[in-house]
């Protein structure tokens, strides 16, 4: 039937999508099955990543190949990037919540599209320009004006955002960066749940005596707390993997936990940008190796956080929009 | 790490053609008859070549020679892995690379030197002395604060501030990296036994220090960050003065404290060029000698001898030739610049015994 | 700010902190849309000052010599990995949307439709270590077009498969009834019938994935490489150069000429990025909803 030759022919084409993503996903655990073998649970546990002497000879360890010395332990990438995420959802989730409340409730419609626009069009800038700007612009600024002014009136209270304040490349500033790229992820989904849902229910509470952001605070926005969660997993989803802003404002630091909120830091995707030179130094090889383990790491993490974002908006979300974040 | 096998190949084209059939109209696009060769690594040596290219290309016109600033650590893996027809490094390979890879050749092409840099606000215009040990107590974490008794006692009479030092290094595999720990390593046997040396090291975790990416990325962490330190190749001395940097005066072998200009290069050149072998991989780091300065180096092409054919050999060996010769890439109008100094001329003849190996 | 605050009807008394409390709360909320629309706009004019203070004619024909020369290698570059990865992509990626569409009550349409999601996610690094330790690395390719090509069409693959599929589904039904009715088989209905009326749609979704691709540069630096010069015609084996490799390694130097082109690359690349969401949004989307 020549229905379903279409139909199987159809199925056989659309299956490059999920084969693509089983391929990345299989062939970064076999490449770094080495590494794995070697590193151990420890990998997530060390704070040392040390390629060994690399200027001497290779000795046997553990049936592999490795130079003397070498350690390879990632819980300052893992700290690093689960720091600058949650600044990052700590600064993006106040403001995606204001802005939507306010795009959907108090801005005219004919205005409300164009500044949606501008809002969602913040999602389409690149990374590496979001890089640039915090580079020249925002790290001057921040470590030059608001960092001391923070330390000088927070810093007493709270040690770990007193000074020094550095140089501006670091914890905070990765922080700040990436939650303006993941703003209008929240911001977005939330103003559809907002504009989509039941007028009666804000009709009843303003019935009931409630003032107009009452209703909306107390009615209207509990209503959308699942989008809003599915929404932010999303954009935590998006934070950690992001790579080039934060590569180009954290500071790149190696090796050592942040004492401070000023503190560098690297986070695991752009670790594996800054070290696969490095790593290719390596005459054992497993230094390519582990790098792919914290790929394989990264990739797995950000595959089980999308999927529950993706399952949360799936079973709890009744509008019909879907998002293509 | 890079299995450039006949199967590999045919395996790579198979799935190729598969994957990218569409593509093949695309692809029938005629290849230009030119030499290509891609030159990657090593940040120091990027100024040179840039300078080198686009004299030696309007020459040849048969030849383009793509040039990228990548770090050593690049410039080498992508040699030996034929992704780039010359490495470049400020650094030689390792003894159990060389033996992976036994066809690749480190030719030197020119000796460079590194400075030590420093941003203390009041105090860039004159310059601090700072010592192995001190700089190795600064990178591990035991020297914290500029006025330091450690720094203080070098420093005689210089009000130094009391804030933290922020340590700068580089997170690239750097030939930068592998001099300045090496320097480190001779100095301070204390330093040897635990970090040691090599194009990335183990930085001990020091609060605060900041990973720059290439000498660039060190020149402009150094400017933004008030009291840090950093290692920054000469052929960014123009960068560095631009940027107000200060430039220490470095303890050396004999004890004294001697700034990088060609007269202190030369010497050290001239008191350890000739234990030199054929296969020119020798540190020339921390040479004996009054004037001599500590942290020099030959700037290394990482070519592979056997090329995928005779064209491109030909083409390297005609631009390294060029490149080795005092009149033309050797010349001083090349090397002041960016503030090499030249391959003496028993140097210069085994590089080009090295380079005649290229086939 | 406050004025914006909306006139609300008091049916009952309400009591003044409860006033203020509504008050402060519109009052932030407006300066969190206010702030972001200032960062939004500080963004675009660092990039539009910067760019337009660094553009020259001769950036846009002449190829990059070091740390300084011009753009045009890049541009092509960029131009030709982008379009290469959606020759690639727009196959597979639409044949997933109509599978995922057509067939969605189906286990495989399910399957497809929550990885495309799960696609989207996966770090664009992850893709580019992939690209170079399988394609580069182990199949031997060195840095070459086909494997940043093939790096940005995997991270297209997944927009494209969705827009198309939310497209396909706003085609109503009794188009495909029609379809039917008059004894089309699947394949007619939905080559002949469904595609046609979802273009629009599946545009938008295609020439967002574009814009993707334009701006990605993780994906790219371990797969695409870079070089001085136009792309020379090979799939493999030969570097390409692309625009957001500029904006990376330029800013970075201490040279302002170097600057320049990243500066100049910067505005390039999101004036482009723009201009194609505009299209999208404006042009496209519009007629798809008619």
């Amino acid at each position: 039937m020549p229905a379903m030759k279409f139909r199987a022919w159809l199925a056989l084409v659309a299956g490059i999508l999920p084969a693509s993503l089983a391929a990345i996903v299989l062939f970064l655990a076999i490449y770094s099955w080495p590494a794995m073998h070697f590193n151990g649970l420890g990998f997530v546990a060390r704070d040392t990543w040390n390629l060994g002497n690399l200027y001497a000879d290779p000795i046997m360890r553990h049936g592999v190949q490795i130079q003397p010395g070498a350690t390879y332990g990632i819980l300052f990438l893992i700290v690093g990037t689960l720091l600058s995420t949650l600044i990052a959802l700590a600064i993006a989730l106040p403001m995606g919540v204001g802005a939507a409340i306010f795009l959907a409730e108090a801005v005219p419609a004919r205005l409300r599209m164009w500044i949606s626009f501008l809002v969602e069009l913040l999602m389409a800038i690149p990374s590496v320009v979001f890089g640039l700007w915090g580079y020249v612009v925002v790290i001057p600024f921040l470590g030059q004006h608001l960092y001391p002014l923070i330390a000088h009136s927070l810093g007493k209270a709270i040690p770990f955002f007193g000074e020094p304040t550095g140089s501006g490349y670091g914890l905070l500033t990765a922080g700040i960066v990436l939650s303006l790229m993941i703003v209008p992820i929240i911001a977005a989904t939330l103003r559809d749940a907002l504009v989509s849902q039941p007028t009666s229910l804000r009709e009843a509470a303003l019935g009931l005596g409630a003032t107009r952001f009452e209703a909306l605070w107390k009615v209207m926005l509990p209503g959308t707390r699942k989008t809003l969660i599915g929404a932010t997993f999303l954009a935590l989803g998006r934070a950690l993997g992001e790579t080039m802003a934060v590569l180009m404002v954290s500071g790149n630091a190696l090796n050592y936990l942040p004492h401070r909120i000023y503190d560098p830091v690297s986070t695991m995707a752009a670790f594996i940008v800054s070290q696969l030179d490095s790593a290719l130094q390596d005459p054992s090889g497993l230094a390519v190796r582990s790098l792919a383990e914290i790929a394989f790491v990264l990739a797995i993490i950000s595959i089980v956080v999308n999927a529950l974002a993706r399952l949360l908006l799936l079973v709890w979300n009744n509008s019909q929009r879907s998002v293509v974040v | 790490m890079s299995m450039k096998s006949g199967l590999a190949r045919r395996r790579g084209s198979l799935i190729l053609a598969a994957t990218l059939a569409i593509c093949t109209t695309v692809g029938a696009h005629a290849a230009s008859a030119q030499q290509r060769l891609l030159e990657t690594g090593s940040s120091l040596l990027y100024p040179l070549f840039n300078l080198w290219v686009p004299v030696y290309t309007k020459a040849h016109p048969g030849v383009q020679i793509t040039t990228q600033s990548t770090g050593s650590g690049t410039g080498i893996s992508e040699a030996v892995s034929g992704i780039a027809q010359i490495g470049a490094s400020d650094a030689y390979m390792s003894n159990p690379l060389v033996r992976m890879h036994p066809t690749m050749l480190n030719i030197p092409l020119a000796i460079s030197s590194q400075m030590i840099n420093y941003n203390v606000p009041g105090l860039n215009r004159m310059h601090l002395k700072l010592s192995g040990p001190v700089l190795a107590a600064m990178y591990s974490g035991h020297v914290r604060f500029w006025d330091d008794p450690m720094i203080a006692r070098l420093n005689p009479g210089v009000r130094l501030p009391h804030k933290q030092i922020v340590l700068v290094h580089r997170t690239d595999g750097s030939g930068d990296t592998f001099i300045f720990t090496q320097y480190l390593s001779f100095s301070t046997p204390a330093w040897n036994d635990s970090v040691s040396y090599g194009t990335t090291v183990s930085w001990p975790a020091v609060e605060g220090g900041i990973g720059a990416e290439g000498n660039p990325g060190m020149v402009n962490a150094c400017k933004g960050t008030p009291y840090s330190v950093a290692y920054i190749g000469i052929s960014y001395k123009q960068a560095t003065e631009h940027a107000g940097l200060g430039e220490a005066a470095i303890e050396n072998r004999a004890g004294k404290f001697v700034m990088a200009n060609p007269g202190t290069v030369q010497s050290a050149v001239n008191a350890t060029s000739a234990h030199t072998p054929r296969d020119e991989r020798i540190s020339l780091i921390f040479a004996p000698g009054a004037n001599s300065y500590p942290i020099i180096n030959y700037e290394y092409a990482i070519v592979n001898a056997r090329q995928p054919n005779a064209a491109t050999a030909g083409a390297l060996r005609e631009f390294f030739n060029w490149a080795l010769s005092p009149t033309e890439g050797n010349s001083e109008r090349f090397m002041k610049q960016v503030g090499f100094v030249a391959l003496p001329p028993s140097i210069v003849a085994l590089s080009k015994a090295q380079v005649a190996r290229i086939q | 700010m406050t004025v914006l605050a909306p006139a609300h009807r008091t049916v009952h008394q309400i009591r003044l902190s409860r006033r203020l409390a509504s008050l402060t709360g519109w009052t932030l909320s407006a300066a969190c849309l206010l702030a972001l629309s200032v960062l939004m706009v500080w963004i675009l004019a660092v990039v539009c000052v910067r760019g337009l203070g660094a553009m020259k004619l001769s950036l846009l024909t002449t190829i990059t010599q070091g740390s300084g020369g011009g753009l045009l290698n890049a541009i092509e570059g960029t131009l030709v990995l982008s379009g290469a990865a959606l020759l690639l992509a727009v196959p597979f990626g639409v044949a997933a949307g109509i599978y995922s569409a057509e067939y969605r009550f189906t286990r495989w349409a399910t399957t497809i439709r929550f990885l495309a999601d799960v696609l989207v996610g996966v770090p664009s690094i992850v893709i580019g270590y992939f690209g170079y330790v399988g394609m580069v690395e182990w199949l031997g390719w060195n840095f070459s077009l086909a494997a940043g090509a093939i790096a940005l069409a995997i991270i297209s693959l997944p927009y494209i498969c969705r827009t198309t599929e939310l497209a396909l589904r706003q085609v109503s039904n009794d188009l495909r009834d029609a379809a039917y009715s008059l004894g089309a088989n699947d394949r007619r209905v939905i080559l002949g019938v469904c595609l046609p009326a979802a273009l629009p749609g599946i545009l938008t979704g295609i020439l967002l994935a574009l814009a993707v691709s334009v701006g990605e540069t993780a994906p790219l630096l371990y797969t695409a490489g870079w070089s001085n010069y136009m792309w020379d015609g090979h799939l493999t084996h030969s570097p390409v150069g692309y625009l957001t490799y500029a904006i990376w390694t330029f800013i970075n130097e201490p040279f302002a000429s170097a600057n320049a082109l990243a500066y100049a690359a910067a505005l390039l690349v999101t004036g482009f990025v723009l201009v194609i969401n505009i299209i999208a949004r404006f042009v496209l989307d519009r007629r798809a909803r008619r």
